[in-house]
């Protein structure tokens, strides 16, 4: 379809990718003008959070072919980035000691350990939810991408990297809040700004972030570098052929789904207020691969409205535990009918659906055009 | 030196659990290259089968082995044919196909006959402990260690020395030359699968006396034996058995030294690295794309 392309890049015309991430983001920030409830806002602004994260594993799954098994680590990490600075800020209850954490005091440690000092800095801690989880995925990815490691041992070895840090975490108890997580939070506050969990502040925050997050990654998948992202993705062997240094690309968009990942982990340590082990957990982090899946791995916005919906039923079906379990099973039995049948997900069905109507309406023009020419020509 | 034994013997003991659970996976996803994320569920259905049996039919476990592989195997037919038969040409989409399934099985478990904990009694005649070289050790985990040697011995047969075997490393080796000749690559698959599955089933039901019955009783082992088979080499029946051992004695020395939680980051970590370097495994010399 030529007219649906730009002649130049041979890409889908800018304004029909632009428009439908617009649209979001506009319904995003009317909601708590529709939802004039504290509760439910704070439960959407956990969806939209999750969201993120899903836009995130798209970027690197949809668009670089990578399927990361451990996106949740990158999560995890930013949710503890913030809960530690934010932890530090509160008034020590029970201690009163040089703001020694409960949790620190409860299993003896007298001294604040050196890696929490820096968190004492909010600014420190913001910058460090973001490029620690890069920096991770940069490290990780170049003991990955440069011996050229591909397919099923990307997954394991992400997975596996992933549920070592959770053991880490759960087993360092005294430094970490251990399986307990770190609680008991002080509120997030910026330029005057306290984002309360359950306020209207916080739920912009998160809108903003989302949509920040969904036009970055969208304008990298429109970069040059995102366009070899994807031609790796397609085919490695020619775009290495081709004198690129495959790895280098791999590394960096590895190294920026983390950085999304890390800003949807801090969000997620504000709308939840706790930060807990299973925010890197096995469970998590397949889960965002369904919601990928479902939305539609090679759709930003599909990714996103994928783990909106799916996290949004589970969430108004939550108050029975029964109807939980069901939809459990239905998700279940719903995504491998996906894997099977739908492998672009919604976002593919959508699309395919809108080409198929499109080009019933060219034939029904091009009929009525044919039809007058011929009664000219007999005129 | 008592302790050094004592050791050892642990060792072998998490190492049969994990070769048991590991063989399965490892037939399946050296000969059809799925990576089964439901084996774990296959290993629980087991274990639920063996308590179904147990307590409304009043079978003993060693009685009801048999019948038990045969109904795992049964479903693991039934999901072969399915959904990953659907699956030829996407390696990466049967991890997701699986683990959907694993969910599917779990929540029908849960859903059907509950979430609380169920327990497997050990059979009478095993209950006891016996004597191995001056270390008393519980007879059921030597009888573990010589069923996990024996069913390892049958699977060794049945891919070296039936027609069945045969086939299916004919079609390992060139799937559409195989299925020139003649062989029925769906139905070696199917079978493949279901014996897979069952061996996974008859794993969880013998491990069931050891632990509780739960239905998320699956989803700790996936890890632990995938990573068995990684390490030993993918279509190394051989070095699965090595890794197996080569885990359970170090998880068991670590644990020892350590604890539990840095036993398992410390393998896993090492799991990880040898990745890296040896994708192939440790026991394959060279591998057939």
């Amino acid at each position: 379809m030529p007219s649906k392309m730009s002649s130049q890049t041979g890409l889908p015309r800018l304004g029909a990718q632009v428009a439908p991430i617009l649209i979001v983001c506009v319904v995003m920030f009317a909601l708590p003008v529709i939802l004039n409830n504290d509760f439910l806002l704070n439960k959407v602004a956990r969806y939209l959070v999750l969201g993120i994260l899903t836009v995130s594993l798209a970027l690197s799954w949809g668009f670089g072919g990578i399927l990361n098994l451990g996106q949740a680590m990158s999560f995890g990490i930013g949710s503890y980035a913030m809960a530690m600075a934010l932890k530090l800020k509160t008034i020590p209850v029970y201690t009163g000691s040089g703001g020694l954490p409960d949790f620190m005091v409860w299993n003896n440690v007298t001294k604040l350990p050196w890696f929490w000092e820096p968190f004492k800095s909010l600014r420190f801690a913001l910058a460090a939810g973001i490029i620690v989880p890069a920096l991770v995925a940069a490290a990780l990815g170049w003991f990955i991408f440069r011996s050229r490691v591909t397919g099923v041992y990307v997954a394991i070895i992400t997975l596996a990297t992933m549920v070592v840090l959770n053991l880490v975490i759960i087993d360092q108890q005294s430094y970490t809040g251990g399986f307990n997580g770190i609680t008991d939070l002080a509120q997030l506050e910026i330029f005057g700004v306290a984002f309360d969990a359950y306020g209207r502040a916080t739920f912009y925050l998160v809108a903003a972030c989302a949509t920040l997050s969904l036009l970055l990654a969208f304008a990298f998948t429109r970069s040059k570098a995102g366009l070899v992202v994807q031609a790796i993705r397609d085919h490695e062997g020619r775009v290495r052929y081709f004198g690129y240094d495959v790895a280098s690309y791999q590394i960096f968009v590895f190294a920026l789904s983390a950085a999304i990942a890390g800003l949807a982990g801090m969000l997620y340590t504000i709308v939840m207020e706790f930060a807990s082990p299973t925010f890197l957990g096995v469970q998590l982090s397949l889960s965002v691969v369904v919601w990928c899946a479902v939305g539609g791995r090679q759709s930003l916005v599909g990714a996103f409205l994928g783990a909106v919906l799916v996290t949004g039923v589970q969430g108004a079906l939550s108050e029975s535990a029964t109807f939980l379990e069901t939809w459990t099973l239905v998700m279940g039995a719903l995504f491998v009918l996906v894997v099977l049948f739908l492998p672009k997900g919604l976002a593919g069905l959508a699309q395919d659906t809108w080409h198929w109507i499109a080009q019933r309406r060219r034939i029904s023009h091009d009929l009525a055009r044919g039809v007058g020419r011929t009664r000219e020509g007999s005129a | 030196m008592n302790q050094f034994f004592e050791q050892i013997i642990t060792g072998l003991s998490i190492g049969s659990i994990l070769l048991l659970v590991a063989l399965g996976l490892s037939i399946i996803y050296g000969s059809m290259g799925i990576i089964n994320l439901a084996h774990g569920e296959f290993v629980m259905l087991g274990a639920y089968t063996a308590w179904l049996f147990q307590t409304y039919l009043g079978l003993g476990l060693l009685a009801s082995l048999v019948p038990i592989f045969l109904v795992v195997a049964v479903i693991g037919w039934v999901i072969e044919r399915f959904v990953l038969s659907l699956l030829n040409n996407r390696p990466l989409d049967t991890i997701l196909a699986t683990w959907g399934v694993g969910i599917m099985l779990q929540q029908s478990v849960r859903l059907t006959v509950g979430s609380e904990l169920r327990y497997v009694q050990l059979p009478r005649s095993l209950s006891d402990s016996m004597d191995v070289f001056g270390i008393s050790v519980s007879s059921y985990r030597v009888f573990l260690f010589v069923i996990t040697i024996l069913l390892f011995a049958v699977t060794w047969l049945l891919m070296n020395r039936t027609t069945v075997g045969m086939k299916l490393r004919a079609i390992i080796q060139d799937r559409s030359v195989a299925a020139a000749f003649g062989i029925n690559a769906k139905r070696v698959y199917g079978l493949t699968f279901a014996y897979g599955a069952g061996l996974a089933g008859l794993a969880g039901a013998l491990v069931s006396p050891l632990k509780s019955v739960s239905p998320d009783m699956g989803t700790g082992y996936v890890i632990d034996t995938f990573m068995v088979v990684v390490l030993g080499g993918v279509q190394s029946l051989a070095g699965t058995v090595a890794s197996a051992f080569i885990l359970g004695e170090l998880s068991g020395a670590i644990a020892f030294l350590q604890n539990d939680t840095v036993a398992k980051a410390t393998v896993l970590l090492a799991i990880v690295v040898l990745i890296r370097f040896r994708p192939e495994g440790l026991f394959t010399s060279r591998v057939r794309a």
